[in-house]
């Protein structure tokens, strides 16, 4: 119990910031309005430093990822503190404005308390996914962390295109984390626990005793299908343009990054149970039927994603797609897997994608920071290509903000997003996927593409004569977080060190041992209790709990 | 005898099977058996909402105000919290008062209760309880 505490003081500290920006951002007064981002921002701070502190997840995962806690966790309340920049100004605009001309503030039309909470439980999600060891845990935590979102995309414009991206990301979202329960349903069948170190001791006895049971490989199968809704993976990746679009840019950034690291981290998880060694003699694979269904995932992944994008003039529609593509670079890590247990750094999938996350999310918050702080003069935001022809001229702070980080998506040399992308092909190298590296070659020089297309549209060409002009909009921290953004992408490369050490050693993995599973009561409750027995059965699992 | 927690196999789930099959067969002879043995009279008081009932009045497709919505929101959050704290009462008493674990028990409905501390605040900002 203390210890599982131990590891939960930053989903503590955001939750408890999230139960006063719930209250103080509908006060009536508007100096405790303005408060709430900076109650979100020292929440954001706190958990960092909780997170520093974190051990390792310990007796969590049962020493599966041992190490993961503390890295994942940094990473989230520090691509958090990004987004939390970018959101300023985006609900309440109207509002706000009234109150200033000096109407009554009416608490029941404002949405910014909503707005922050929704945020920081999502994060809040987020942070439990990092911390799961129980398969019901982790899909209460996805859910945590998408179903704020869902009403986020919602309020985040006054136009019906958010109502209509919010309708079609929740119904497939609930479609999705329908699959992936089935799918856990199945595993928990196969293996008779819930607890992950706990299946991957009976998988790995399965192997070892001719192979994992076909009730348990569907179940993984399942879940794995289902958990490609989370980061927008390709049988699942038909919302993702629509929301990007119809959401405020701040929330397409937010959509980016949360559900995408959620989505990885429970596929790391799910993936640690079967482990990377199928008992082959080159070993480090995992079973065939996982390794096919993921291999042909990435590969439509990053192709359908790169080939749609070459199509959009929208630059949402068309960082939606590059989204996509993204996932499909990241699963060719979760392929290749630790490698060899203690190998270095460029050998290690998992390393890679823990690192990869990280550079995506502030890449991705860079590039929807420079729209988000464009706007029409009719308060519409910079969508198209024309709005940003020109930008390093007219704005030469966005502009640049925008040429860096479009380029470090592409993974131009010495920018930030480079390295992200070495890791991945190194580790997919030394895991011998050498079709799949060729694929992720290609489909980076598609991407090169649009990405230079943007670069080009603000760096050369013209302003001309474009009907509708943009301004920069008023919020000067959105301007702030694409600059910084901009600055880790330049400048983290030469800091990198410490990351990817942090990377490497949150990406420590532990296979589990064949052998008899010690059940204890919590488990094998389900098959004793009667009613009779339900009380005392209450006590003794929270007895077992404490324990 | 085993459970279903230590099959491997799909064959172990036959029973769970022919659960479907008896409840699909159930529902769909129900249905069968009224279609072919019901009465069937067409007409226009056959035709109405309630048969025997209220006249309908106006459309169904009206729009209700927010207030109802909030008012069933507020009513789930003590609802729910009255479900848990049953159970919890229940077990709290059979804890040794000077343990730990019920100090821990004590805790935890503690928080819970501010949860649902926050939720009230956050209706009352709202005005949900403003009923002019």
């Amino acid at each position: 119990m203390t210890e599982k505490l131990a590891i939960l003081w930053p989903e503590i500290f955001l939750f408890i910031a999230t139960c006063l920006v719930m209250i103080t951002g509908q006060w009536p007064s508007r100096a405790i309005r303005a408060f709430t981002p900076w109650i979100c921002a020292v929440a954001l701070f706190a958990a960092f430093g909780a997170a520093m502190s974190s051990p390792g997840s310990g007796s969590a995962h049962g020493g599966m990822f041992p190490e993961i806690v503390p890295y994942a966790k940094m990473l989230i309340a520090a691509v958090g503190m990004l987004i939390l920049l970018l959101l300023s100004g985006t609900v309440d605009r109207e509002l706000e404005a009234e109150v200033d001309a000096g109407k009554p503030f009416s608490s029941i039309r404002s949405n910014r308390g909503e707005f922050y909470a929704f945020f920081m439980f999502s994060l809040t999600g987020l942070m439990l996914t990092a911390s799961a060891d129980d398969l019901i845990w982790l899909f209460l935590a996805l859910e945590l962390t998408s179903l704020p979102t869902y009403i986020m995309v919602a309020i985040s414009t006054e136009r019906k295109k958010s109502l209509e991206a919010a309708v079609k990301y929740f119904f497939l979202g609930a479609l999705g984390a329908a699959i992936f329960l089935y799918g856990f349903a199945l595993i928990y069948g196969a293996t008779g626990s819930t607890n992950l170190s706990e299946i991957a001791t009976v998988f790995a006895t399965q192997t070892a005793n001719g192979g994992i049971s076909s009730l348990g490989m569907i179940g993984l199968l399942i879940a794995i299908i289902g958990i490609a809704f989370k980061i927008a993976a390709v049988p699942m990746h038909f919302y993702t343009p629509d929301v990007y679009q119809g959401a405020a840019s701040p929330v397409a950034a937010m959509l980016a990054f949360v559900p995408k690291t959620a989505g990885f981290l429970a596929l790391m998880f799910i993936l640690g149970t079967v482990g990377w060694n199928d008992g082959t003699a080159g070993g480090g694979h995992l079973p065939v039927a996982i390794e096919a269904t993921l291999w042909i995932m990435a590969a439509l992944t990053m192709t359908v994603g790169n080939i749609l994008a070459l199509l959009q003039t929208s630059v949402k529609r068309i960082l939606a797609y590059s989204s996509i593509a993204h996932s499909g670079y990241m699963l060719v890590g979760l392929i290749a897997g630790p490698g060899i247990i203690g190998g270095p750094f460029y050998q290690n999938g998992l390393a890679a994608v823990l690192f990869y996350l990280l550079t995506y999310g502030i890449m991705t918050v860079g590039v929807f920071a420079v729209l988000a702080s464009l706007e029409h003069r009719n308060g519409d935001e910079a969508d198209d290509m024309d709005d940003i022809r020109g930008l390093c001229k007219s704005h030469p702070v966005l502009g640049w903000t925008l040429v860096i980080c479009t380029l470090s998506m592409l993974g131009f040399p010495p920018l930030l997003g480079f390295l992200g992308k070495v890791g991945l092909f190194t580790s997919g190298i030394a895991a011998g996927q050498y079709a799949l590296i060729v694929i992720l070659g290609i489909n980076s020089a598609i991407a090169a593409c649009y990405y230079l297309r943007l670069v080009a549209a603000a760096y050369i060409d013209d302003k001309g004569k474009v009907s509708s002009p943009v301004y920069a909009s008023p919020f000067a921290t959105r301007k702030i977080a694409g600059v910084v953004s901009a600055f880790f992408v330049l400048f983290l490369l030469v800091f990198a060190q410490p990351m990817i050490n942090g990377a490497y050693n949150a990406s420590k993995y532990v296979p589990a041992v064949a052998g008899e599973v010690e059940h204890n009561d919590h488990t094998d409750r389900h098959t004793q209790s009667s009613p009779a027995k339900a009380d005392e059965d209450v006590a003794l699992t929270h007895k077992a709990l404490i324990d | 005898m085993y459970t279903l927690a230590e099959a491997n196999e799909i064959s172990a789930y036959l029973p769970v099977l022919l659960m479907i099959i008896g409840a699909a067969g159930f529902a769909g002879a129900n249905l069968l058996f009224s279609f072919i043995l019901g009465p069937r009279r067409a007409g226009e008081r056959k035709g109405e909402t309630y048969e025997s009932g209220m006249d309908a009045v106006g459309t169904a497709r009206k729009r209700f105000n927010i207030r109802f919505y909030l008012i069933a929101m507020v009513f789930l959050v003590f609802d729910v919290e009255i479900i848990f704290l049953y159970p919890w009462a229940q077990t709290f008493t059979s804890l040794d008062p000077m343990s730990d674990s019920s100090q821990i028990w004590l805790l935890r409905i503690l928080f819970f209760l501010f949860t649902t501390l926050v939720a009230y605040i956050y209706g009352y900002r709202k005005g949900v309880f403003k009923f002019d």
